[in-house]
């Protein structure tokens, strides 16, 4: 199997599946463009074709050289090259870390910005290493009326509102908060 | 010209109602510029309902003075953060972020200040001499067949920086192209790929991508390196580059200015390619290429100066022919029409104190980058010095509320989340980020206008290339990637690789 190992058959098979699932999701649009002889798939599976021609070059690469950077490339940044191994533990902590900012983004819809918004500062502060309650709960207030002033009231930027209650009634009662303070007409 | 420069300046300075919409669009379009996610075109937006209680010289000069500014804005966070402001400073993180890691984030945000500058005001200079002839060159020698062959080029040139191999170079621009199909068929508006959610017909936005892609999986990068206990904060260098040091990069200056300029004046295309065109070129041409990537000044000082020099040259098309290059100058069009005037060859006859307003005006806020961007910058490079555990969830929730507000959608922040971690997954396994963005940014540009050239030439190949300037660009593309496909035999034959 040359210098091939098994995260080399991993990556294949991602690619492989990606160019099933892209190649066969295309046969949903395929339908003809009267004024354009190519139509809605020809430009897709193009990509898909060169993208399966280079996963085999891929994989003809890894094989005699494994993951030996290749001679002559340039644009690689340092960290790049960086592969950190780690135990079940820190393995986890990491997944955390990933995982935090992403169940906050589904939460947006259902929950809403100015609800989710403080716990999310606190578990990321506190994911990446501040252990002091006081500094967390210091932390939080201050970033969180940073961004109300500058989004809510300044720039009266549109933020979800989530809608279930009771976090849909908590928006509207921040957004009630800045109406009334806007119709004060400090400025 | 120098007459109706300093009649465009006196006209500019003589009323203080206008310096100051001009000092609000300078300070403005740099703030806005340095926020991430929210870039200067949320600033114009959200201004285009006052402009039209302004004189219509006064409201297209703001916006012209945003573009200036905004532009080099982005720089700021993209060198001190890794977190591009806008798509045009994406280039600029390559090698910026690199020098904030080794302690010359002073040296790398003063060139940008510089470089930007000298890019702008070159290009203003230029716009000044030159609208209208080269807008009439452009109409006439630039179409679709053009602009398709310039992103061919500008990818293929991608394709071959970054990434640890060549192939995962390719992968990575494929990868992004496939990403941009997402959406509607740019003929005939055909679903592609929504997989059931209906956000998706909207496709892919790329400013999420971007922040993504840059900003959040360089946060997951830092997280786990805070985990694993490998976190080390930057050291805040504040050192300044000197004259002498960037008189060494003239060359760079002088080809990225060029290839800005050409770059601004195609419709559609903009500072965005020209910053990554202006890179690789400095790739291409230098003979230290193994430093890029990892702080070579002159990746910063090429990015800079290609995108500010994009912004004269996005004018032309715009005032000469009424073509809007991109989002900000389309926002510029509704400032001529609210006030009941059409951008275009007329303009220069019935209204040329406007013009001459806006071309001074551009020029001004260029220079003001030098004065007010040393300072503003002194002042952001403090908060290199907030603890890493305060900064995160900050940048992390800019990043999403600018995912957010450019849509309206919640599905784009959750994009962005998904980009950040397929980002730090990529990066890990050596392949090219800036490769991913740019395939994003320009697939659904270079489609459409194949399609369109295709059909101009009644799919014709030999029509299609015995236009110049494409055939010349086509040929350019193919030897780079013909470059690229030795250097990947020999890779596989290589003997003592590399660790």
């Amino acid at each position: 199997m040359g210098k091939l190992d098994r995260s080399h058959f991993i990556e294949a098979g991602v690619w492989s599946l990606f160019f099933i699932i892209f190649f066969i999701a295309s046969f949903e649009f395929n339908q003809p463009i009267e004024i354009y002889k190519f139509g809605a798939t020809g430009w897709p599976r193009t990509i898909l074709l060169l993208l399966l021609l280079v996963m085999f070059g891929n994989l003809i690469y890894a094989y005699y050289q494994g993951h030996a950077l290749q001679q002559g490339r340039v644009g690689i940044a340092d960290d790049e090259a960086e592969k950190t191994s780690y135990d079940g533990g820190t393995f986890l902590r990491v997944v955390t870390a990933l995982g935090v900012p992403f169940l906050y983004a589904i939460s947006l819809k259902p929950v809403g910005f100015y609800a989710a918004t403080p716990f999310f500062i606190a578990a990321i502060a506190f994911i990446f290493g501040e252990r002091k309650l006081k500094n967390i709960i210091l932390v939080t207030l201050s970033i969180y009326l940073i961004i109300m002033i500058i989004f809510m009231v300044i720039l009266n930027a549109p933020l979800p509102q989530g809608n279930t209650s009771p976090f849909y009634d908590f928006s509207a009662f921040m957004l009630r908060m800045n109406t009334k303070w806007q119709q004060l007409d400090l400025w | 010209m120098l007459e109706n420069f300093i009649a465009g300046s006196a006209a500019l300075f003589g009323d203080p109602f206008t310096i100051a919409i001009f000092v609000f669009g300078v300070i403005g379009g740099m703030l806005f510029g340095a926020i991430p996610g929210v870039s200067m075109l949320t600033l114009a937006a959200i201004l285009l309902p006052f402009t039209s209680d302004l004189d219509p010289a006064q409201g297209v000069m703001l916006f012209a003075v945003i573009y200036c500014t905004g532009t080099y804005g982005g720089a700021i966070t993209a060198i001190l953060f890794n977190i591009p402001g806008a798509p045009e400073n994406a280039p600029t993180a390559f090698d910026g972020y690199p020098m904030t890691k080794q302690g010359r984030a002073g040296k790398a945000v003063g060139a940008a200040v510089l470089c930007s500058a000298i890019g702008g005001i070159s290009s203003a200079l230029v716009m000044m001499a030159a609208t209208e002839p080269l807008a009439k060159w452009a109409i006439r020698n630039i179409g679709p067949p053009e602009i398709f062959a310039l992103v061919f080029f500008g990818l293929a040139v991608a394709s071959s920086v970054g990434g640890r191999t060549i192939w995962k170079g390719w992968l990575s621009v494929l990868l992004g192209l496939m990403v941009a199909t997402i959406g509607q068929d740019p003929v005939g508006g055909i679903e592609r790929y929504n997989f059931g959610f209906a956000d998706l017909a909207a496709g892919i936005a790329f400013v999420p991508a971007i922040l993504g892609f840059f900003a959040v999986s360089e946060i997951f990068v830092q997280a786990e390196k805070k985990v694993t206990g490998k976190y080390d904060a930057p050291p805040v260098g504040m050192s300044f580059p000197t004259i002498l040091e960037l008189w060494r990069y003239k060359i760079a200056v002088l080809r990225s200015i060029l290839v800005g300029f050409f770059c601004g004046i195609l419709p559609g295309i903009g500072a965005t390619l020209a910053a990554f065109m202006g890179y690789g070129e400095a790739v291409r041409w230098s003979k230290d290429k193994k430093s890029f990537g990892k702080g070579n000044l002159e990746g910063v000082i090429s990015s800079e100066t290609a995108n500010n020099a994009a912004t004269g040259a996005a004018m032309i098309p715009l005032l000469a022919l009424g073509l809007p290059g991109g989002a900000l100058t389309a926002m510029m069009v509704a400032v001529f029409q609210m006030h009941d005037l059409e951008p275009g060859p007329l303009v220069f006859y019935n209204s040329p104190d406007l013009i001459w307003i806006v071309f001074a005006a551009m020029f001004y806020a260029n220079l003001s980058i030098l004065i007010i961007g040393v300072m503003e910058t002194k002042t952001i490079m403090y908060l290199l010095k907030v603890p890493f555990q305060f900064l995160a969830p900050m940048i992390l929730l800019l990043a999403s509320i600018g995912s957010y507000i450019g849509r309206g959608l919640v599905l784009d922040v959750v994009v962005m989340f998904v980009a950040g971690i397929l980002g730090f997954l990529l990066r890990r396994s050596g392949y090219s980020i800036p490769g991913i963005v740019l395939g994003i940014i320009l697939g659904k540009i270079g489609e459409q206008n194949f399609a369109q050239g295709m059909q101009m030439v009644h799919y014709d190949l030999v029509t299609y290339f015995s236009r110049p300037i494409c055939s010349l660009l086509i040929l350019a593309g193919v030897l780079t990637l013909g470059f690229s496909i030795y250097q990947a035999i020999q890779g596989i034959k290589q003997k003592s690789p590399a660790s």
